[in-house]
């Protein structure tokens, strides 16, 4: 590659991604030079005006024409646009968590890393968004992955804090595996790592037998990504993480990670698998071949992400299982397909994004008045502070999928988008409304603690951090905004993004 | 001022969240967040109609979800009848917030009331001024939940539970009608937007028998809402609500929520002679049925009640009989002097504790301010020349005459007569004679509940001008610009006028009589042998009539549902509490902390995958 070549390309569709690594680069020399004892939390509030900078920047970019750099392996389309978004605002609202998150047992206030891991995170998410080479897919995941590990431990003297990191990394690598090893079988059938020169080679795709490999290839990827999404049976090491992490790094791995997580599936899935031919040219793709098997998957995450939420006692360990749960919705619609596919997730993700973030802030609240984690914490919320239960009260309803809040708009794309295709998908809709009614017992079980149990302490709520204001404002509105308009999400995808018609060009 | 209407309803809503978050910290103060709330949409719904006097009608609506090819709008509307109501909402909704800091001073849950208050008056606003049925009755059910909440304030008493309890039940029935009758709309025209069905209307699209069914189905939505025969039951009981509610929602505005709704679907009535003429002889027998058992309850706040339930029939009586503006017009000046007289009764009984009209009397002397106020509303509502309700009045019965309704007519002005009887009575009983029972330290009520007192008691007098013999304004006005409506006056023979006017001082007189003079025996009618009295006193068993029809066959119908409820369907639901609960025991117990176990999980998952993928040589 000679310079003029490196120097011709559209480095401007970067610019995002180049802040973030920037502001990562310069914090960690900050952090070297800063006197060892002095308060990091300045680096998280760059870190915030840094995400801030990248939201403007990709603002800025939202006109232009999809465009690919570095040989395709970099593309900025309407979708690594959309969803970039995403990332960036759930990164930012973490990061205002994080700002106001009371530091202890090992992760003191000087420690600098867990301010600029969660940029390395959300840049490995941004690359994902944004690649056209399943190298650089790869690279944007483990880049995710291994900053969450680290994050997950960081509170080094707390033995659940081990134990959570070392949990994620034995199951993330497992998943590792399975995904390279799905992975490899592609490379192995089309000689190229390029999406779309993958696809070209799999639409003419004669042989049978390697329609067979590439299932195969297939259900080992999906697989490997499963682990990231948390969905069953490939869940189980997210209520041990979620559990033992610092509550804002369980917030990154409930909301930004997992939308990475679908962000990757769908570059694979729709871009290799929806457009390689079963039998010869012209026949149906390996993916609606496989829709069964994706639908087992989305059924069985529902089911046990919402039963087994009923069971538990700690608040993280349910809000893992109902990020579990809501998972499952969102794979509901990678069964059907249908033709607002990519506007129905990617909804969903945003109207997840703020219920559940805002819940994590108030989590997070509870946690450092109380010292922990259980669920009978929130007994007498109302009478403590009344407005902090109300917020929670309404990001519950909200996750619940009730209507006028956006998570009841979110199930209604998916559910419809369930009956939009040829050949309805009544089971799996059936389930999502049986599972949705389970998950209002538990929701509302924090609701019971709140308004109608009495408080173990009356001590008032004082002195709320301004990063938890911050979050709950932003997300109680948005929640209630996004469910009351939904056309204000309709009108902006529909404006910038032209139903994500160049996904595949 | 109207593109920006929509905020009208926001300021109660406003004040119902901030009572509701700190209701228990602004203790007494909550009732200025209230009163200065309903100030502000006062204040705004008075420009907005003074704009609405000289600009055309403000729309607009914005869609708000689309589903397939369906589309669903949101917005609001600003015409004559929206305009007025807006001003007579909001008017009366801020007095009786005025009026509750004195009543309900001192009361536990007086934060809570506030807030209630504001939840009402947002939702009833919101009604006035929904462009389409859809928003129409997602505010129509608000208003019912605020009106559950208000007349079950005093949870505690027995009587208020079963009151709030009966008042949904029965107001749900008509809600029943009402969605069934939107939704078949719906599914003829493909639209909710009220501009449209009409116009579907209008140009034939829908068969008149389709109008005919949806137009009554929708009418027995406002029956229930309104209180008509025979859905009234619960507006009587509903008194057991504190005082001020009843003026508010039970003379002013959620009562009168059934015949805006008539009135805004008119064009849709008018098209069906079949429907209104369902409308006015409802509308007619409610009035004189009411009166009637109006003439022996001994419940000062009863017989408001039944007489409320008599003037709504009025309207109703004047919207079957093509009276469009005949029944808007009484409906403004009802909502002025019932709750004038409301509040009055408020006052008394806030001043002597009880409400039993036997135990009163020889109050005049004791309530200086609040006696007047409550002859300017006994003199409005009777009819009598010059007051306000006399101009209404006489403008339904011309409608019901020229409507070609004779029988209707006549039952109106008997109907008339009995409403100037049993009002006097009231008025003779409570205020001239001697004590009845001992009373101490009567005292007229603070300032704070008085001056909302005069005001109404000023617009009971003058709100009757706007639409006289001699002047129609309020009705050219109303009708202006569509002509579905019909006409701004109706001409109709000067002995109709003069016919009423003699009932009414009939009615007066023969109060006077047996009441205040005594020359007539209180039984001189029903005789010794009281059987009409008794009938009355039961409300023609209407209820007792529901318990033993209705009921009991709800009742078994419901013990054989209950039947199947506990042996069958429970245990079903039992079966599949314990499996979701197992799942979720064995799914916590499989989630033992042992990473082998979970990459485990992991494998088997993946390889039953594969099995199956192998099994079915790739294809399912």
């Amino acid at each position: 590659m000679s310079l003029e070549e490196l120097t011709s390309y559209n480095w401007g569709i970067m610019t995002p991604e180049f802040i973030i690594v920037g502001v990562a680069a310069l914090l960690t020399l900050i952090d070297l030079f800063m006197p060892k004892k002095q308060d990091r939390r300045i680096l998280g509030w760059i870190a915030i005006m840094a995400v801030g900078a990248a939201m403007v920047s990709l603002a800025g970019l939202l006109g232009a024409a999809p465009e690919s750099i570095l040989e395709d392996t970099f593309r900025l389309d309407s979708f690594g646009k959309a969803f970039k978004f995403l990332l960036l605002a759930g990164g930012a609202l973490v990061l205002f968590l994080a700002v106001s998150y009371k530091a202890d047992e090992g992760m003191e206030e000087y420690r600098g890393e867990f301010y600029y891991l969660f940029l390395t995170g959300l840049l490995g998410g941004m690359i994902m968004t944004s690649s056209g080479d399943l190298i650089t897919l790869f690279i944007g995941l483990e880049l995710l992955s291994i900053s969450s590990y680290i994050l997950a431990g960081i509170r080094k003297h707390n033995l659940q804090s081990n134990e959570s990191a070392m949990k994620y990394v034995i199951n993330g690598s497992i998943a590792t595996a399975i995904t390279l090893f799905g992975l490899s079988y592609v490379y192995g059938l089309t000689g190229t790592t390029n999406l779309l020169a993958i696809a070209g080679t799999l639409q003419a795709l004669a042989d049978a037998q390697h329609a067979y490999l590439l299932g195969l290839a297939f259900l080992m990827i999906f697989v490997g990504l499963a682990f990231k999404l948390a969905a069953a049976p490939f869940h189980m090491w997210a209520p041990d993480v979620y559990q033992g992490a610092p509550t804002p790094v369980t917030a990154f791995l409930s909301v930004v990670s997992k939308t990475a997580g679908f962000v990757i599936v769908a570059r694979i899935l729709i871009s290799v698998f929806a457009v390689a031919a079963t039998e010869g040219p012209g026949s149906i793709p390996i993916l609606y071949n496989m829709q069964d098997y994706i639908a087992v998957v989305a059924g069985a995450t529902m089911i046990i992400g919402n039963v087994v939420a009923l069971k538990q006692s700690n608040i993280k360990r349910m809000f893992a299982y109902s990020s579990i749960a809501h998972a499952g919705y969102i794979l509901v619609a990678f069964t059907t397909l249908s033709s607002n596919f990519f506007y129905s997730v990617w909804f969903y993700l945003l109207a997840y994004l703020f219920m559940n973030l805002g819940a994590f802030a108030i989590i997070q609240l509870v946690e450092a008045k109380t010292g922990s984690t259980r669920i009978a914490d929130f007994a007498g919320l109302y009478r403590r502070s009344p407005i902090l239960a109300v917020v929670m009260g309404i990001l519950l309803i909200a996750l619940a999928g009730f209507p006028g809040t956006a998570g009841f708009i979110g199930k209604l794309n998916i559910f419809i988008g369930a009956f939009m295709v040829q050949e309805p998908h009544y089971v799996l809709a059936s389930v999502m409304i049986a599972t949705t009614v389970v998950s209002y017992f538990y929701y509302f079980g924090i609701m019971t603690q709140m308004f109608f149990r009495p408080a173990a302490d009356d001590s008032k709520f004082t002195k709320i951090p301004v990063g938890i204001v911050v979050v709950l404002i932003i997300t109680v509105a948005a929640s209630i905004l996004l469910g009351v308009f939904p056309d204000i999400a309709i009108d902006f995808v529909n404006e910038n993004f032209n139903q994500f018609a160049d996904f595949l060009q | 001022m109207m593109e920006n209407a929509w905020i009208i309803p926001l300021f109660p809503l406003l004040s119902f969240l901030i009572l509701l978050l700190f209701g228990k910290r602004l203790k007494d103060a909550s009732a200025y967040v209230g009163i200065l709330a309903t100030l502000a949409s006062l204040v705004y719904s008075l420009l907005v109609l003074f704009e609405r006097f000289s600009e055309p009608t403000f729309k607009t609506s914005t869609e708000w979800l689309r589903i397939g090819d369906i589309s669903l709008t949101a917005g609001f509307e600003v015409n004559q009848l929206n305009a007025l109501m807006l001003v007579i909402v909001s008017l009366v909704s801020f007095l009786v917030h005025t009026y509750s800091k004195g009543y309900m001073h001192g009361d536990e849950r007086f934060p809570v009331f506030y807030a209630y208050l504001g939840l009402f008056t947002f939702a009833m606003l919101g009604l006035v001024i929904s462009p389409n049925l859809l928003q129409t009755y997602i505010f129509w059910e608000l208003v019912g939940v605020g009106s559950f909440l208000l007349i079950g304030f005093y949870f505690y008493k027995v009587e208020a539970k079963a009151a709030a309890k009966k008042a949904f039940i029965m107001t749900r029935i008509g809600d029943v009608g009402l969605l069934i009758g939107m939704i078949l709309l719906f599914w003829e025209t493909k639209s909710f937007e009220y501009s449209e069905i009409f116009q579907a209307v209008e140009a034939g699209a829908v068969s008149s028998t389709m109008i005919t069914l949806t137009a009554i189905l929708i009418f027995i939505g406002a029956v229930g809402k309104s209180g008509q025969f025979p859905l009234h039951t619960w507006l009587p009981d509903a008194m057991e609500g504190p005082t001020p509610v009843s003026a508010l929602i039970h003379a002013a505005t959620m009562v009168a929520a059934g015949v805006y709704l008539v009135a805004t679907l008119f064009p849709l009535f008018a098209a069906s002679e079949t429907a209104l003429l369902t409308i006015a002889i409802i509308g007619a027998f409610t009035a004189i049925f009411a009166a009637s058992i109006g003439l022996v309850q001994t419940d000062i706040k009863r017989v408001l009640a039944y007489s409320t339930v008599s003037q709504l029939g009025y309207m109703m009586l004047a919207l079957g009989s093509a009276g469009y503006v005949a029944g808007v017009f009484h409906l403004m000046t009802h909502a002025f002097f019932k709750a004038l007289l409301f509040l009055a009764a408020g006052s008394v009984i806030h001043a002597v504790h009880t409400q039993n009209i036997e135990e009163m009397g020889g109050l005049w002397k004791k309530l200086k301010l609040t006696a007047p106020l409550f002859l300017i509303g006994t003199l409005a509502i009777s009819g009598v020349p010059l007051f306000s309700g006399f101009f209404s009045k006489d403008e339904i019965l011309i409608a019901a005459w020229e409507g070609g309704h004779p029988v209707l007519f006549l039952l109106a002005l008997a109907a008339a007569f009995m409403t100037a009887f049993y009002m006097f009575r009231l008025f003779f009983m409570v205020f001239t004679g001697e004590a009845r029972t001992p009373m101490k330290n009567v005292h007229e009520s603070p300032s704070m509940m008085t001056i909302p007192m005069i005001v109404l008691g000023v617009l009971a007098i003058i709100a009757g001008y706007v639409q006289t013999p001699f002047n129609h304004n309020l009705g050219e006005w109303l009708v202006d610009g569509n002509e579905a409506l019909g006409h701004g006056h109706i001409e109709g023979p000067i002995w109709i006028m003069i016919a009423a006017t003699v009932v009414s001082l009939a009615g007066i007189y023969l109060a006077y009589l047996i009441y205040y003079k005594r020359s007539v025996a209180r039984n001189w009618l029903s005789g010794s042998g009281d059987t009409l009295h008794t009938i009355l006193i039961n409300k023609y068993y209407i209820d007792e009539f529901y318990q033993m029809s209705v009921v009991a066959v709800t009742k078994g119908i419901s013990y054989f549902l209950r039947f199947i409820d506990v042996f069958l369907v429970e245990g079903i639901m039992k079966g599949v509490a314990v499996i979701v609960q197992g799942l979720g025991a064995a799914g916590s117990k499989l989630q033992s902390g042992q990473t082998q176990t979970y990459a485990a999980v992991a494998f088997i998952g993946l390889a039953l995958l594969a099995v199956i993928f192998v099994l079915t040589g790739g294809y399912l």
